[in-house]
């Protein structure tokens, strides 16, 4: 096992980086009886940046519903910091969903609120002290850049404004997972960069990130920028290397906390890192 | 569980939506005021009914023959029966006083009630029954009995005066329970009112907190907290409208009907007025609580 650095995650837990955050098996969906998803299997390591590529429809939303726990697939599981989530009660995905960043171009504001409020909110739910939220929402907004827009109303905010404000409450903290799905979409060229940096940006910090996007040029800037690209045609992995976890050795005897699992290629070729980590409860 | 969080939702909420707040507590008022209007008038008619109840029922009129001593001896005979509380000896001087002073207080012509002398008013029995719900039937019995005394020339059952008073009794009560019904209803109308009209507001609130992973108790003790202080306010507004208009109230009343000085008033006692507010508090709370609408945004079992 290689040496593990450990970032704060809330305050009251601790979320390894060298182990995978997100991990999903045989993943199988279906809207009014056709598959929109079918056998899709890959992993996101803490630090890595995956972005979906796919044509419009080809199943690239329902996979992100699927990995941000808004949508319960048919088949497989859904692998986040070493708990199925499929299986999980609706009581206990809040525990869940507190500790991923969701975004999606129509994302909910709350309109009455200020923009560093409403960034704010997702540190707040983790647990953080107001005084912190506010700090960290503040630096979530200059990532975007969008500072100068903190102590407006989200009501006054045109809607690029609002979808930067949204990306801001997305990647505020950051959390241990960032599930983007068309982050660039209706931004111009410059947004659209400042957009590409900030996802590389909560990479740097040890998010896991995933991106799913129709552009072709927003993947090529995110791979650019030491993204790792799978293509997905109607609902299925194209070119990406299959890929399983391998335990360690001493799997069976280590406790449930200390078991490693390793994510490798099936071509041998060693992806990184272990499965299982305790995901950050925080105190409520 | 964040508590300066929830504190900050709370004051954002009441910033977000004053007028949802006002008219909150503006409606748990009302039904402050109609609760406790409700326990101050059952408490008044009771009251009433006591007054009435130690009223004079009965006027025994002696003929004029009759002397003080057998008056007297009827007295004492009518004090041992059961369903008499009180009775008094009414002397002609006494009762031509009594005359007077009320020529005066209904500003009658005064030489006319000077030229009426003691000697013109029989003597009689003033006869109070114990306090029953058959107070008027009770009275025509007695009646009956007394008229057939020797000495007794007249009796005034006043059961008419009793029959008309119980009917408005009844009537008043009748009329009081509907306008208390129509209130609250009107009050909880307002309620219901109120928050549909902030529905489409708290449901978007919900729905992004439930995205974010707020639990359901902590997405929707914000609005139960607000609630419960509007509730809390609108009731201590209401108890204090009730404590500062009812005695004037009710003095105007019973001063028109002539039981005023008679009468002593009864607010409500702190011990009433805390439980109401409590249980105002707590419905104000069982309804925020309840009123946010939450909707699921996964489908898991």
């Amino acid at each position: 096992m290689p040496e593990r650095s450990v970032r704060k995650v809330s305050g009251t837990a601790a979320l390894p980086y060298d182990r995978v955050v997100l991990w999903l098996e045989g993943i199988g969906c279906q809207r009014h009886g056709k598959a929109v998803l079918d056998g899709v299997t890959f992993g996101v390591p803490s630090g890595e940046l995956v972005v979906i590529e796919g044509s419009p429809a080809s199943g690239k939303s329902t996979l992100l519903e699927v990995a941000a726990t808004i949508r319960l697939p048919e088949r497989g599981a859904v692998w986040f910091a070493g708990r199925n989530t499929t299986t999980l009660q609706q009581a206990s995905l809040p525990f869940v969903r507190r500790n991923l960043g969701y975004y999606v171009a129509d994302a909910l504001l709350v309109e009455e609120d200020t923009a560093v409020d409403n960034v704010m909110a997702a540190l707040a739910v983790r647990g953080e002290a107001l005084k912190a939220a506010k700090a960290g929402a503040l630096d979530s907004l200059a990532l975007v850049r969008a500072a100068d827009l903190a102590d407006r109303a989200v009501a006054s905010l045109s809607s690029g404004q609002k979808r930067m404000v949204a990306l801001a409450r997305t990647l505020a903290g950051p959390p241990p997972l960032v599930v983007a799905d068309e982050p660039a979409a209706l931004l111009g060229d410059e947004a659209r960069a400042v957009v590409v940096a900030a996802l590389a940006a909560a990479r740097d910090l040890g998010s896991a990130v995933l991106v799913a996007t129709a552009d072709s040029a927003l993947a090529n800037a995110l791979v650019a920028a030491g993204g790792r690209r799978i293509h997905l045609v109607d609902g299925r992995m194209v070119g990406a290397p299959a890929v399983e976890l391998v335990p360690e050795p001493d799997y069976h005897e280590a406790s449930r906390e200390e078991r490693p699992a390793r994510l490798v290629s099936l071509d041998g070729d060693d992806q990184g890192s272990a499965l299982e980590a305790p995901l950050s409860k925080g105190p409520r | 569980m964040n508590a300066a969080w929830i504190a900050r939702n709370v004051r954002r909420q009441v910033e977000a939506h004053p007028k949802m707040v006002v008219s909150t507590s503006v409606a748990f008022c009302l039904l402050a005021l109609v609760a406790g209007g409700a326990r101050l008038g059952a408490r008044t008619v009771e009251r009433w009914g006591a007054f009435v109840g130690q009223n004079v029922h009965l006027i025994v009129y002696f003929s004029g023959n009759v002397d003080e001593e057998q008056a007297l001896g009827l007295r004492d005979i009518l004090r041992r029966t059961p369903a008499v509380a009180q009775v008094a000896v009414i002397e002609p001087a006494q009762a031509l006083a009594r005359l007077t002073a009320a020529a005066a207080t209904l500003r009658a012509d005064a030489p006319v009630v000077d030229t009426l002398e003691p000697a013109y008013f029989p003597r009689s029995l003033e006869v109070s029954l114990a306090p029953a719900a058959d107070l008027a039937q009770r009275a025509q019995d007695l009646a009956k009995r007394l008229r057939n005394v020797p000495g007794v020339s007249e009796v005034d059952a006043m059961t008419t005066g009793l029959a008309r008073l119980s009917v408005w009794v009844k009537v008043g009560r009748t009329l009081g329970l509907v306008v208390l019904v129509a209130l609250g209803l009107v009050a909880l109308l307002v309620l219901v009112a109120v928050f549909l009209r902030g529905r489409e507001a708290m449901a978007r609130r919900a729905a992004v907190l439930v995205q974010l992973g707020d639990t359901e108790a902590a997405i929707r003790l914000p609005s139960a907290l607000w609630t419960a202080s509007a509730a809390l306010v609108g009731g201590g507004m209401g108890a204090c409208v009730l404590a500062l208009a009812w005695r004037p109230l009710l003095g105007r009343l019973e001063r028109s009907l002539g039981i005023a000085s008679m009468l002593p008033s009864s607010p409500l006692a702190p011990a009433e007025i805390a439980a109401g507010l409590l249980l105002l508090v707590t419905a104000g709370l069982a309804m925020g609580y309840f009123a946010t609408p939450l909707a699921a945004t996964h489908d898991h079992a």
